[in-house]
């Protein structure tokens, strides 16, 4: 690491385009709540808008969980990459001409289209998959486009003394890029059984390959930034990311054990999943150790929501080894208890780190509104909103698996559930309300104003001292 | 060492794109090729590919999201065997493009859907699911009807011909197909158990059955149970006053019995709760408890409105009429056993186990039942025989 440390001093970070995905992430976000609150509604209500087929359950259903992971995390991590990528390798993004084609075609050829495609009855019914295949053309074509817009800086910089979030990059990235194309081609060309390995790889590897990799790169980056102190350990960083690239793509059939896919399949993607829980613990111990000393609800917003995330990766994880042990899948599969671990992971893990990286980002825009207070509110709503809402889940999963073994008429768990439905509804007020502060946060407020809150609390740090941290030093 | 560090991470970034490449090999390609020889070893020769119009339907299912609430996946449980029938096979699958399995259960598997439920109730239900199923919270499906649960589109023909097609081929396979694939399956004793040996290929409670043991239901005395249970499982299609007339019933071909204009034995309601009425929309209840079953037979008893009546006038010009047009079908002592009787998908009436009214039996023999071999008499019979007949066929009832 010559060279490396002597990097520009002040590498050029692309505010606008920090900006412009940021933005686009909150709006995408609010619309993608707004369907999945609406789809929550309908099981309520069935008949609400039951005449209208831009809005019967499963299209608005398809638009929640796409509109979530492709246009709000997307948006975000984007945005996420815009500020860190400069900061991690010392040189610019390669072109921002490319940042605004990768923009507009993330959201005006993907995310926008496929929504509306989606409602006008053109979708493919897998799951992480359901915009249909003239989207993905474009969703392959505009990882591509990121791939040559992110990795060239770290590679002219050389791979040797690269801090961890860079590797997580570099890897979510390139995975992506493999994996997306793998759960949405190939199932459409490969029937039934056989499809449905595939399918299943995708429906982890769409968390495990590039939400998981992007948020923890997120979660890196951010605890040293924030609390002015180097990792614990770029060892155990290390060796848990590398687990995490063996044993993630390896989890993807236990969303069909017991199924008719090879037993022996079922059982190693069960002992993946297993030692994923170790991994995940490894890495969580890492970051925890790292934030010694900042207390369990930092001041530093942005590190706030990220320490939250830390803690709930954890959570999410240890109930992933478990509900993937025959024992307990054969009761909770297919019940909204997975409907509660999906969204401790979604909203939890991936929307807390995703919240913190661009909170983070905005305050060092100069130029960027901010509002604390509102901040403030949008992450204890949201906490508040979570919680109540994955632990009705989990109960409801508990009580339809219940249910289910016993021998009452199949709609006596519908019956039973209803309740935790409804409770489950009534949760969007502060999820809803906490995203809306997110958003009026971020845009309401004097300009500047996150800068000038860094300032004020602990002082605005120069890149010079931020970049030696981001470095692996054991190298 | 530092050279040997940056090698080290060269080999690692290499290396994981390997990994990746290893998951797609050992968990979908690998177990693609095992299922390949599994399927070629088990399925029959020529199992049915979808038609032109279940192909239509399968898009429409896939689009509008029916999968994200039904599973087409028996698992290897006894839990979900008991439930659906006989775990799914991998050759069930081979005309999926994409695959449906599902991983979300919020109403019932569908893998065996064809053969449970009458096409009516199907159109009727996917019109308006909680006009047949008051708890439902099944999404309506209009836009593929005309303004009426009867009057179907093509989408909506298509959604019905995939549903009846579900379970088909395993169904077809009959009992020489299961056998040649129990001995071509390499698989484990505990998996051929679950899959070849589960006590029924298709174990919907709800599938109807022409014949089958039942259980004697015990006279309740629970006559508050009984209603609330009828206005929630039956008034959909029967009515709340059990005319027939429930939001329901629209749809429906033969139109659902009217309940009040009709006398049953305990047996005949015990039989039609628990085996359903084959070839109409009467489903089966046979994952009600019995104590539920024999609470709505005495709501369904109560809801008959007239007074018992004997039949004064039965005379030999009935008999004659009923043993010259009746006794083929519904057998020489009413029975509903005659020769004739089994050709039919629906099994006639006994009228020693039910009783139409007076007046509904002049009706019924006037004009028919629509949607069952039951013809109009009214040209072919007078008003007198027609009057002596039903007279003549209520004396057969024993109550």
């Amino acid at each position: 690491m010559t060279a490396s440390r002597h990097a520009p001093a002040q590498p050029h970070v692309e505010s606008r385009l920090v900006y412009a995905h940021g933005l686009a992430a909150l709006i995408t976000l609010l619309i993608s709540v707004a369907f999945g609150i609406l789809a929550s509604i309908k099981m309520i209500t069935p008949d609400l808008a039951g005449n209208s087929a831009w809005l019967t359950w499963g299209r608005l259903r398809y638009d929640h969980t796409q509109g979530i992971l492709l246009g709000w995390l997307a948006n975000a991590f984007f945005a996420f990459l815009y500020h860190a990528v400069p900061l991690l390798t010392g040189r610019p993004v390669t072109s921002v001409r490319l940042g605004h084609w990768i923009f507009g075609l993330w959201n005006f050829a993907v995310v926008a289209p496929g929504w509306v495609l989606v409602l006008a009855g053109f979708s493919q019914p897998l799951e992480w998959a359901e915009f249909p295949l003239v989207i993905d053309a474009f969703v392959v074509l505009a990882l591509l486009l990121a791939c040559i817009q992110f990795l060239p800086p770290f590679f002219s910089r050389g791979l040797e003394d690269l801090y961890v979030s860079s590797w997580y990059i570099i890897g979510a990235l390139i995975f992506t890029l493999f994996a997306y194309p793998m759960g949405n081609f190939v199932p459409e060309l490969v029937p039934g059984a056989r499809g449905a390995a595939f399918s299943g790889l995708w429906i982890h590897d769409s968390i495990g390959l590039f939400v998981t990799p992007l948020a923890v790169a997120i979660l890196y980056f951010i605890i040293p930034a924030a609390t002015r102190k180097p990792i614990f350990s770029h060892f155990l960083s290390m060796l848990a990311f590398w687990m995490l690239f063996f044993l993630y793509p390896l989890n993807g059939t236990h969303h069909y054990i017991f199924s008719v896919i090879p037993m022996s399949a079922q059982i190693g993607a069960i002992a993946a999943s297993t030692l994923l829980g170790v991994d995940v613990i490894l890495n969580v111990a890492n970051l925890l150790l790292s934030l010694r000393g900042s207390g369990f609800f930092p001041r530093d917003i942005g590190l706030r929501f990220v320490s939250t995330s830390t803690v709930l990766y954890l959570i999410v994880s240890i109930q992933g080894s478990v509900q993937a042990q025959m024992s307990v899948n054969q009761s909770v599969h297919f019940s909204d208890w997975v409907i509660g671990h999906s969204h401790l992971a979604m909203l939890g893990f991936a929307s807390f780190a995703a919240a913190g990286g661009l909170i983070h980002a905005w305050q060092r825009i100069p130029w960027a509104r901010y509002d604390a207070m509102l901040l403030n509110w949008s992450y204890w709503l949201l906490l508040a909103g979570l919680t109540v809402m994955v632990l009705d889940l989990t109960a409801a999963g508990l009580v339809e698996a219940h249910v289910w073994q016993s021998t009452a008429p199949w709609l006596e768990s519908v019956r039973a559930a209803k309740p935790f439905w409804l409770v489950r509804s009534l949760m969007f007020v502060p999820i809803l309300a906490g995203f809306l502060a997110l958003l009026c946060g971020l845009i309401v407020g004097p300009r500047g104003g996150g800068l000038k809150a860094v300032q004020d609390s602990i002082g605005l740090e120069p890149v010079r001292e931020i970049e030696p941290r981001l470095v692996n030093s054991s190298s | 060492m530092k050279r040997l560090l940056r090698m080290s991470y060269l080999a690692a970034g290499v290396g994981g794109l390997g990994f990746f490449a290893m998951s797609v090999l050992l968990l979908a390609v690998w177990p693609g090729r095992v299922l390949e020889q599994q399927i070629h070893a088990t399925s029959p020769d020529h199992p049915l590919p979808l038609t032109a119009s279940e192909q239509r339907g399968r898009a429409i299912y896939g689009r509008d999201g029916c999968a994200y609430c039904h599973t087409q996946q028996i698992r290897y449980l006894d839990r979900d065997i008991r439930r659906f029938g006989a775990a799914t096979l991998a050759w069930e699958t081979i005309f999926d493009y994409p695959q449906l399995w599902g991983t979300r259960r919020i109403g019932p598997d569908l893998s065996r859907e064809g053969a449970v439920r009458s096409p009516d109730w199907e159109l009727a239900h996917l019109y308006s699911p909680r006009s047949l199923v008051r708890d439902s919270v099944m999404p309506p499906f209009p836009w593929l009807f005309d303004g009426a649960p009867d009057r179907p589109t093509q989408d909506a023909r298509d959604v019905l011909a995939y549903i009846q097609s579900l379970g088909r081929n395993r169904e077809l396979a009959g009992k020489e197909g299961e056998a040649h694939a129990r001995a071509a399956c390499q698989c484990s004793d505990d998996e051929k158990r679950l899959a070849f040996d589960a006590p029924l290929l298709n174990a919907s409670a709800a599938m109807t059955r022409r014949q089958g043991d039942y259980p004697k239901l015990a006279l309740s005395h629970d006559p508050e149970r009984g209603m609330r249970l009828y206005s929630r499982d039956c008034a959909g299609c029967h009515g709340k006053d059990g005319q027939g007339n429930g939001p329901g019933a629209a749809g429906l071909s033969p139109r659902p019995t009217n309940l009040a204009e009709h006398e049953y034995t305990q047996d005949r309601l015990s039989f039609a709760l628990w085996n359903g009425v084959a070839g109409t929309s009467m489903p089966a209840w046979r994952d009600f408890p019995l104590d539920d079953l024999a609470a709505i037979a005495l709501a369904v008893r109560g809801l008959h409105s007239a007074q018992r009546e004997s039949s004064p006038g039965a005379d030999d010009l009935g008999a004659g009429v009923y043993a010259d047009h009746c006794a083929q079908c519904h057998g020489e002592k009413g029975a509903g056993d005659g020769p004739a009787g089994n050709e039919f998908a629906i099994s006639p009436t006994s009228f020693r186990a039910q009783r139409l009214n007076l007046e509904a039996t002049i009706r019924t023999l006037r004009d028919g039942v629509q949607g069952t071999p039951m013809a109009p008499y009214a040209g072919r019979l007078s008003e007198a025989e027609i009057d002596a007949v039903a007279r003549y066929a209520r004396e057969f009832f024993q109550p």
